[in-house]
């Protein structure tokens, strides 16, 4: 099976903290640690499922999501979320994103599946960071769903007694 | 009287626990089936399954006193246990198993009715001279008295559910402004959680300890206990981690806070295994929390450290057998650490994470005990709680557990959810933590994340990520066409396709 595109020597994958990780293309099976590579070996079988073996440890891997160039990698059950770019793809970015400039709206998504108790908010409620927004409960316990920021409620999407999937939006705000 | 069959009135690990001990104790068991797991990994290891997926209602059967009855009666079983959660502590269904001739393993209805529920044990521990936070005489009844009685001992205060237990129902008040709000979300929860919205209050004691005492009593008036644990380790008011004995006790404060917990259980001549429970100070003032009139999630730690199993306890002292232990027989011994493993995303502030567990290998080393009711292709359900399995070490003192723990933390091996192992991983590596400088509010105040990564885990992640990246779009065919609803897809399709490459 052809891996490899001409033209693009190299991607990067960018974390969702910004860090950078260059690799090249085609992709070797080995990482640089200092003066040494060592040899990564993506494996499978029936008893330990996807694992990475890497300086003869084996690391459970998983792919939680994988949406266009976004991927969220469990590896040694620690979640990561990278989108990987091409050299293009990546100046790109930077030109869009010093166009639109930053983003003002905060979408606060429901964390877990579950049902909503309690909306404590209203469209055009002011709220500060911290401030409990909706009462969701999952699991038997009741959470409070915080304001990530402080702000103005502009659309409350989050019904009492109804039921919420993983990462629906409950409430917009607007950064202030 | 002897126990020929006990019916167990409840589900995953802990029943797996009562099936165990029973057998060793030639007693006959009885699991119920229910439709939302009725492949559970307890009922293959039960004398005796009842069928219950049939039953649509509602309430699980765990909770229907009626039903739970009627399957005593059918299944012939001459006990019940409840296990925690669920009726364990209903005084009513207590009541009811014995109107129905068949024994309750636990204490009696009139001691988990009076120490149950939390206001009228504050009233008990009040009269008995006990240590305790000041609070409201009895239950609020609205966010005007709570203001008013939360001026009188000052700010903050907590609200807590008088029939409560397991963290549900509590809510902490800084600032008068807050109590409404905090009053009603208290109320419901406690409402929803116990059926019974009543609430009282008490000072909040700033980042305490969390130590509690293991009691045993028996039905002639003898009480006892077996040392105590140390639960600091929580999120929202849940356990994560448990030690027996504790690194904050003296032997001396050990003896006074022991006396004082089997003062308690006496206060309602209690039988059975229970927990009295208090916040100790900084400056090692101990305070009366509450008392759990149950068999605890974390009570290996204590059967480690004492060598008694406390379910044969339970079944023994139901029996009516006088306890074969004097207070002076107890010696603690070694140091042991119990990590609650829960399918639990701990990078999402714990949030749950239920799932299929489709690979789950645990050590199996001398120094390891492990408590579950799941094995590979079991559910964790939305509708129960998120526990995969407790993984037990001993040592012969607390760096010895803890040095074990390391190791065993490493040797789990869990695919199908996110789990709370990171959190272990990065918590017995925490300087802090190994000093021993911890209370209740360190996952909140003293942790900046829940977990630790290292630079090459990243890598070697963002490695895979690239790799992925590549097959999807550099190859001639991609994979699979229905690449575009990956948000949609179960990662375990994904999975396959990585098994192709």
């Amino acid at each position: 099976m052809p891996t490899s595109k001409p033209g693009i020597k190299k991607l990067y994958a960018l974390s969702s903290e910004n860090k950078r990780f260059c690799f090249p293309q085609p992709l070797k099976h080995s990482i640089r640690i200092g003066k040494r590579e060592y040899e990564v070996k993506l494996k499978s079988d029936d008893k330990y499922g996807t694992y990475i073996l890497w300086k003869n440890r084996k690391y459970p891997v998983e792919v939680v999501s994988s949406r266009q160039n976004r991927y969220e990698i469990l590896f040694n059950d620690i979640s990561y979320t990278f989108t990987v770019e091409t050299p293009f793809s990546m100046q790109r970015m930077k030109v869009i994103n010093a166009a639109r400039g930053k983003t003002e709206k905060e979408t606060l998504k429901a964390p877990m599946p579950g049902k909503i108790i309690d909306v404590l908010v209203r469209e055009g409620s002011n709220v500060l960071r911290g401030e409990p927004l909706v009462i969701l409960e999952a699991m038997k316990m009741q959470n409070e769903i915080q304001s990530p920021v402080n702000g103005q409620i502009i659309k409350v999407l989050a019904k009492p007694n109804s039921n919420v999937m993983k990462d629906d939006i409950l409430v917009e705000i607007k950064v202030e | 009287m002897k126990i020929k069959r006990i019916l167990i009135a409840n589900r995953g690990e802990i029943a797996v626990r009562i099936i165990k001990t029973a057998h060793k104790m030639n007693i006959e068991t009885v699991a119920v089936r229910t439709s939302v797991e009725p492949n559970a990994m307890f009922l293959s290891q039960a004398d005796v399954v009842y069928d219950n997926t049939e039953d649509t209602s509602e309430i699980p059967v765990f909770l229907n006193i009626e039903k739970l009855i009627e399957i005593a009666v059918k299944t012939k079983s001459d006990a019940v246990h409840p296990g925690y959660g669920f009726l364990a502590e209903n005084a009513y269904f207590a009541q009811k198993c014995i109107d129905n001739k068949i024994v309750f393993i636990g204490p009696s209805p009139d001691a988990i009715y009076k120490i149950g529920n939390k206001t009228v044990a504050r009233k008990i521990a009040q009269a008995t001279g006990i240590p305790m936070a000041m609070g409201s005489e009895g239950n609020i009844s609205d966010e005007e008295e709570a203001v008013s009685i939360a001026e009188k001992i000052g700010y903050p205060v907590i609200i807590k559910a008088a029939s409560g237990g397991g963290g549900r129902g509590m809510r902490i008040v800084r600032k008068p402004e807050e109590m409404e709000k905090m009053f009603i979300i208290a109320s419901k929860e406690a409402e929803k959680a116990f059926n019974d919205p009543s609430v009282f209050i008490e000072k909040y004691i700033e980042n305490p300890k969390h130590i509690e005492f293991q009691i045993l009593g028996d039905t002639k008036g003898n009480i006892i206990h077996l040392g105590e644990r140390e639960c600091s380790i929580q999120r929202k008011h849940q356990k994560l981690l448990e030690e027996a004995p504790s690194g904050a006790l003296s032997e001396k404060l050990r003896k006074t806070m022991g006396r004082i917990a089997v003062q308690i259980a006496s206060a309602v001549n209690y039988y059975s295994a229970g927990t009295v429970e208090f916040l100790l100070d900084s400056d090692k003032n101990f305070y009366f929390m509450e008392m759990n009139t149950r068999i605890q999630v974390e009570h290996p730690v204590t059967e480690i450290v004492t060598g008694i199993d406390l379910i044969e306890q339970q079944i023994r002292i139901a029996m009516g057998e006088a306890l074969k232990y004097r207070q002076e027989d107890i010696k603690l011994k070694g140091w042991a650490i119990e990590c609650r493993i829960n399918a639990e995303d701990v990078q999402a502030g714990f949030a749950p994470d239920p799932g299929k567990i489709e690979k789950l290998h645990l050590p199996s080393d001398s120094w390891v005990r492990i408590d579950t009711g799941v094995q590979a292709g079991s559910a964790i359900v939305p509708s129960y709680d998120s526990m995969i399995a407790k993984l037990i070490v001993k040592g012969k003192d607390r760096k010895d557990a803890l040095k074990n723990c390391k190791l065993a933390l490493d040797k789990v091996w869990i695919k199908g959810t996110k789990t709370t192992l990171p959190f272990f991983r990065m918590l017995v590596r925490n300087p802090k933590f190994i000093d021993g400088d911890f209370t209740t509010a360190f996952i909140e105040k003293d942790l900046e994340k829940n977990y630790n990564s290292s630079e090459y885990e990243e890598m070697l992640a963002a490695w895979l990520a690239t790799k992925l990246f590549i097959e999807e779009n550099f190859t001639d065919k991609s994979i699979n066409d229905d690449n575009e609803k990956g948000k949609e897809m179960s990662p375990w399709l994904l999975n396959k396709r990585i098994n192709q490459f």
